[in-house]
């Protein structure tokens, strides 16, 4: 008996959704999932900043289908113009971010926006939050106001539960000037509303019209190709780098106290974990490997449907069909049977994995690459013995694995549909702000607030006052952002590794066929992918066979797969691929 | 409730027809409900003021819930509410599809599985969970010592105001994989354990931790019963000889039973609801085999992907069993003498 | 109408037990052994998992990193969560916003609750099965967000909060409960008040109600907890932080600590872990329900009601 006084909100209470990896197909996050498959380490260097990316991007009906490649997406994507403004200490390599180990003196920082932008209008922007967002009218929103030139009004919505905002928003005649959508919520019938509901930029932004706005002109046209919906270039991205996000993380002090050696192979990890595993000491080995195994496997990505699909030798074959799939499963089903995982993470929403990994419960788990910095510095204080590191992604048979691109964006800001020219370039004079890359004026204000009032200077290094922690929201960062960099000047050693991993990642990187693209799958398909993120979990769990697996694939086929093949097979001849 | 059966007339009615007391009450409502002798003018002048006052009730659920529900419809088209303007003229857009939601729900073997679940864990709930806050109730009404009492009392509803995550993490850090027990165990030369992974265990899991949650809170309702059950009625029962036994069955459970009879009707009426944040968070950990029920199939296969029309027609189909449910549930009662939630 | 004969005498120190009724046998050892077992355990399955939750919130992110998890005992004790979690004043101000829309609801849906209860209790009254299947069906057919946010939002009720109230206001279930204890009351009272000439109003004030106090004290207790933890509608009606009730508050401040943090905050962060926000977030979140509890436990006493009905 469950007396529920006020009982219309428990039923329409959202729970926390389970966890989503990059092998799952479009389902929501909830924040863990959310945290667990960010990408974006840009963003680690703005306080509280969210970082985010790689998952999600599911599609559905529309009344425009398809995507836009080739000839078509050349005269909509906006010409590229390289900032110059600062120059990177590591350059960007195979797809790397840029590296940026030094901060700058705020004397020495530079203009990349030559005057304000903003026609002095009110603009609302409405974005997900996580965390308290700042009162409205504070001296930081003002700030920023005064800089870019207009009146920015922020409803910062909780980001757990704004996929039903979104969806109740969006279905409503009272939309915000600006709204921001991340991937992981464009599920459903969210990627026909975005087409109906938004507006085209391509007559501000489409060729060489984004000189107006250098900072945008900057951002790399992979990530702009990512934001043509339905046929227009409708988003502001948030680039992130195609590198694989998902970087298996080892407890360096411990491994060099006990000579382990870094597996090089699937069999080697296996004997290792054996090795570490002493459950009576409460320690184990790993956690859930899952994602770890798909690249080390080299199985074409999950995180976003029209990535896992790939030609070869003139077929498309996804994901699901091929043997690297069955054998990543296989394999993470012997971790989890030979009890080297941590109990615990068979649920995958108890407790967090990185606290286990700091707690030496566990002493490998895969996470997004931003978590090194974070951990790093968290435990700093800690335990000054604390050192972890990311270990080079073996591969499966030893040697290099082959690894695949995930999406270069995954978060977008859109204008209202119908929005005034005045209000549309007082959002894109918004992006152009906050999209200035690290060194500049515009970098600073956005990210550590007005100095003084939000962060000093203590050793060279910004850092922010308890009026900053409060009032600096990283959500302008979601209506545009610049190319992905890493920036954490307090460890630049840690910045350097983090980059250099990305680059040694990134040589072994390749794009599959529909890399890039954002695809609106015909809605009748658009849930056969639904139950295979479960299926996957129950195999490597050891609750279904794997050739349970087959059959559901074999399923997939005869509902629909073999059709929505020769769809993707029409859609990639008549449109080229964006791979390069 | 035996008032009913032996109160004289309906003074209501007395008051407005001007007439004298019927004598028989059964008769007299009877009468007055069907064979219309009392116009229906008469009667609602008569009952003005208890119509009157039950209108904000009503209006508010006309409102708030009536209006809404309109929105149901859309289970018989293929919605989608951005094709409009706003999601109600989008309603006139959408292609009317008859009942083929319906048959996506029936012929999808997932949502029988569900229901079977579902009804798996109603009945392990209905025999394992219903009876213990009456236990409960009646344990912490024979503590005479008032500080024991109010402090037993004010323990065991706590749990209700803890989230299911909690709940959940308490019990993973007690009885999980790694937890207090299996580590103990494996300590003194032991195997583990791990109780909350087992798909075969679980609905026994989530039965336990339901009635850990939410028992303590469910005690509050009855101890209301118990409040007034008249004391002259046990010294009574006791100079008659009965024994403490006898008295709770004779005295404290009838006073208990109008109560007991309208929750578990309710309780039967939302068989189909056996909780949906609790076994969402838990399907990993022992799989949609064992997790899955009606509200969270639902999530799964509808909702999450806004598939609302799909959604609609599960919510139908749940709502038209929910009621024939606890109609039967109420006629059943009434069939054992009971009240229920409402006499026919 | 007296509440005067308490059977129970009131005890002459705290823990002495009142006197046991004469017609009442002492209890048998056994049996006094079995119930103080059963009791006792029932309470160590609450307190023991509440022990865990308050350590963990008073522990320091060192003590948090070394367990992994909760802790179970405790070592530095440090109050830094709640620190974190009270200073900047949005706390305060949102449990302000959260004992206004409480009270307000409550006392509102109590209001419509009792009067819709009677308005159904009196048997054979016109249109009450009706009324009721009406009320009754709203329980098993519930509407998606997106028509009651529809809804909502054409009534103009967006960014107030009348949103957290009405469309709330009424529980169904809340509703029946009422009903049934009402019915209970002994219906010659209510016979000869009529006689004397009152109302159904004045019936329902001066015979029903004072009978009926401890399922209203239910009743109340039910419709403010439901009040008091509500956080959905919040979260999509209201867009301004300064409006957000406390339980909204309380799950920002847990979230925000599970961010990874960049350089500010993690300087800042010390030895602040986010596991003890979040623990500390529960605890906050109980410590009203338990002042609470004294207030409505005493409308439970046995017998309490017995009294005044003989009066």
């Amino acid at each position: 008996m469950t007396p529920n006084a006020v009982s219309t909100d428990s039923r329409r209470t959202a729970p926390n959704r389970s966890d989503s990896a990059p092998g799952g197909s479009d389902s929501g996050q909830s924040r863990r999932g959310f945290l667990a498959s960010t990408t974006a380490v840009a963003l680690a260097v703005a306080g509280g900043a969210p970082l985010l990316a790689a998952c999600g991007g599911g599609a559905d009906s529309g009344k425009k289908d398809g995507t836009t490649t080739g000839k078509d997406a050349a005269k909509l994507l906006p010409a590229f113009v390289t900032s110059t403004v600062v120059a990177p200490d590591i350059a960007p390599k195979n797809g790397s971010a840029a590296g940026f180990t030094r901060a700058i003196a705020s004397a020495e920082l530079k203009a990349s926006v030559a005057e304000k932008r903003g026609k002095g209008g009110a603009l609302t922007i409405m974005a997900p939050f996580w965390g308290p967002p700042p009162a409205p009218d504070n001296p930081y929103y003002k700030a920023m106001n005064e800089a870019i030139g207009l009146r920015a009004t922020w409803q910062n919505q909780d980001g757990n539960v704004y996929d039903q905002k979104l969806g109740a928003v969006l279905a409503s005649s009272e939309i915000p000037d600006v709204v921001v959508v991340p991937g992981w919520n464009l599920g459903g019938k969210i990627p026909s509303a975005v087409n109906a509901k938004f507006e085209d930029l391509g007559p501000y932004l489409s060729g060489d019209k984004v000189k107006a706005y250098p900072n945008l002109a900057a951002i790399p046209t992979d990530a702009w190709q990512r934001s043509i919906f339905g046929g227009k270039l409708r988003g502001l991205p948030m680039p992130a780098s195609y590198v694989t996000n998902i970087a298996p993380f080892y407890r360096k002090d411990l491994f060099d106290a006990k000579g382990w050696q870094l597996p090089k192979s699937a069999d080697e990890f296996l004997a290792l974990a054996k090795e570490i595993t002493s459950a009576r000491a409460k320690v184990w080995a790993c956690g859930d490997m899952t994602w770890t195994a798909y690249n080390m496997f080299g199985v074409y990505p999950g995180s976003d449907k029209a990535l896992g699909w790939h030609l070869v030798d003139g077929k498309l074959v996804n994901r699901i069909e091929t043997p690297e799939y069955l054998e990543a499963l296989e394999w993470t089903r012997k971790l989890y049977a030979a009890g080297v995982v941590h109990p615990d993470e068979k649920t995958q929403n108890q407790g967090d994995t990185s606290l286990r990994f700091t707690a030496g419960q566990c002493l490998v788990y895969n996470n997004d690459l931003s978590h090194w910095y974070a951990k790093t510095s968290e435990q700093a204080a800690q335990n000054p013995k604390f050192a972890m590191a990311a270990m080079d992604i073996p591969g499966h048979a030893g040697g290099a694995p082959k690894l695949w691109a995930t999406n270069p964006a995954n978060i977008w800001a859109f204008v209202k549909k119908g929005s005034s020219k005045a209000v549309i370039e007082d959002a894109l004079a918004v992006a152009d702000f906050t999209a200035a890359p690290y060194g500049t004026k515009e970098r600073m204000l956005t990210d550590y607030g007005v100095e003084g009032v939000h962060h000093t200077f203590k050793d060279g290094l910004p850092v922010k006052t308890d009026q900053g922690n409060q009032e600096v929201s990283s959500s302008w960062l979601f209506v545009a952002s610049p190319a992905p960099y890493v920036a954490h000047p307090d460890t630049p050693e840690v910045t350097r590794a983090m980059v250099e991993w990305q680059q040694r990642m990134g040589a072994l990187t390749s794009k599959t066929s529909f890399y890039g693209m954002t695809i609106t799958e015909p809605s009748q398909w658009t849930g056969l992918m639904n139950d295979f993120e479960q299926l996957e979990k129950d195999i490597v769990r050891g609750r279904r066979k794997v050739s349970d697996m087959q059959q559901a694939v074999s399923e997939w086929k005869t509902k629909g797969g073999d059709q929505l093949r020769d769809w993707y097979k029409k859609l990639l001849d008549t449109t080229g691929s964006a791979a390069g | 409730m035996s008032t009913l059966d032996t109160e004289k007339a309906d003074p209501a009615a007395r008051a407005a027809t001007g007439r004298p007391p019927r004598g028989d009450r059964r008769r007299d409502r009877h009468r007055s409900r069907t064979d219309g002798r009392v116009p229906l003018g008469r009667r609602l002048r008569r009952d003005r003021m208890l119509l009157l006052m039950t209108a904000p009730v009503l209006a508010l659920v006309v409102v708030f819930n009536y209006v809404p529900i309109l929105g149901n419809v859309v289970a018989f088209q293929d919605y989608d509410p951005y094709v409009s303007t706003n999601g109600i003229t989008a309603i006139f857009q959408s292609p009317w599809v008859g009942l083929a939601q319906f048959e996506r729900v029936f012929s999808d073997p997932g949502f029988w599985h569900a229901v079977e679940n579902t009804l798996v864990l109603f009945l392990l709930q209905l025999v394992l969970f219903f009876p213990v806050p009456i236990a409960l109730a009646l344990l912490v009404n024979s503590v005479l010592r008032p500080r024991v009492r109010a402090f037993v009392q004010a323990v065991l509803y706590l749990p209700h105001f803890f989230s299911w995550v909690l709940v959940i993490t308490v019990f993973q850090q007690i009885l999980g994989g790694a937890g207090i027990i299996a580590q103990t165990l494996r300590q003194h030369g032991h195997e583990g354990f791990d109780l909350m992974t087992d798909p075969e265990i679980f609905k026994f899991l989530v039965t336990a931790e339901g009635i850990w949650k939410d028992a303590g809170w469910g005690v509050i309702v009855f101890l209301a019963a118990l409040a007034a059950v008249n004391q002259d009625l046990y010294e009574a029962a006791a100079m008659d000889g009965a024994n403490r036994w006898r008295r709770m069955w004779h005295v404290t459970l009838p006073a208990l039973r109008p109560v007991i009879a309208l929750l578990l009707v309710l309780r039967v009426g939302d068989a189909l609801t056996v909780g949906f944040e609790q076994l969402l968070l838990q399907r990993d950990a022992v799989g949609p085999g064992a997790a899955e029920v009606l509200d969270t199939f639902v999530w799964w296969t509808g909702l999450r992907s806004q598939d609302f029309s799909y959604a609609a027609a599960a919510g139908l189909v749940k709502g038209v069993v929910g009621l024939v449910l606890v109609l039967s549930a109420n006629k059943i009662a009434h069939l054992m003498g009971e009240q229920g939630v409402y006499r026919k | 109408m007296t509440r005067a004969t308490e059977t129970t005498p009131r005890p002459t120190s705290w823990w002495a037990a009142p006197a046991r009724p004469v017609w009442e046998e002492p209890p048998g050892r056994t049996g006094l052994a079995a119930k103080g077992a059963v009791l006792v355990l029932a309470c160590l399955a609450v307190l023991v998992p509440l022990w865990i939750v308050v350590v963990t919130s008073l522990s320091s992110k060192k003590t948090i990193t070394e367990t992994g998890g909760l802790v179970v005992v405790p070592r530095d004790i440090t109050f830094i969560a709640y620190q974190e979690l009270l200073s900047g004043g949005q706390v305060t101000r949102a449990a302000v916003v959260s004992v206004l829309v409480t009270v307000t609801g409550t006392l509102f849906s109590m209001a419509v609750s009792i009067l819709g209860a009677y308005g159904l209790s009196r048997p054979g009254s016109v249109g009450h099965r009706f009324i009721l299947l009406t009320l009754m069906a709203t329980m098993f057919f519930g509407a998606g967000l997106i028509p009651t946010y529809l809804l909502v939002q054409t009534l103009g009720l967006t960014d107030s909060y009348l949103a957290l109230i009405l469309p709330s206001a009424v529980s169904v279930f809340n509703i029946l409960v009422l009903r049934g204890f009402f019915m209970n009351v002994s219906q010659e009272l209510v016979d000869s008040a009529r006689i004397d000439g009152a109302g159904d109003l004045r019936i329902l004030w001066q015979i029903v109600m004072p009978l009926s106090r401890a399922v209203i004290a239910v009743i109340t207790l039910f419709y403010a907890v439901g009040y008091w933890s509500a956080w959905f509608n919040a979260s999509i009606y209201l867009s301004d932080q300064n409006m957000m009730p406390l339980q909204n508050v309380l799950i920002q401040l847990a979230q925000k600590q599970e961010i990874p943090v960049g350089l500010g905050q993690a300087v800042r962060a010390g030895n602040l872990s986010g596991l003890a926000v979040q623990m500390a977030v529960m605890v906050l979140a109980l410590l009203p329900v338990a002042v609470l509890s004294p207030f409505v436990q005493k409308h439970f006493k046995k017998g309490m009601l017995t009294g005044a009905v003989k009066g």
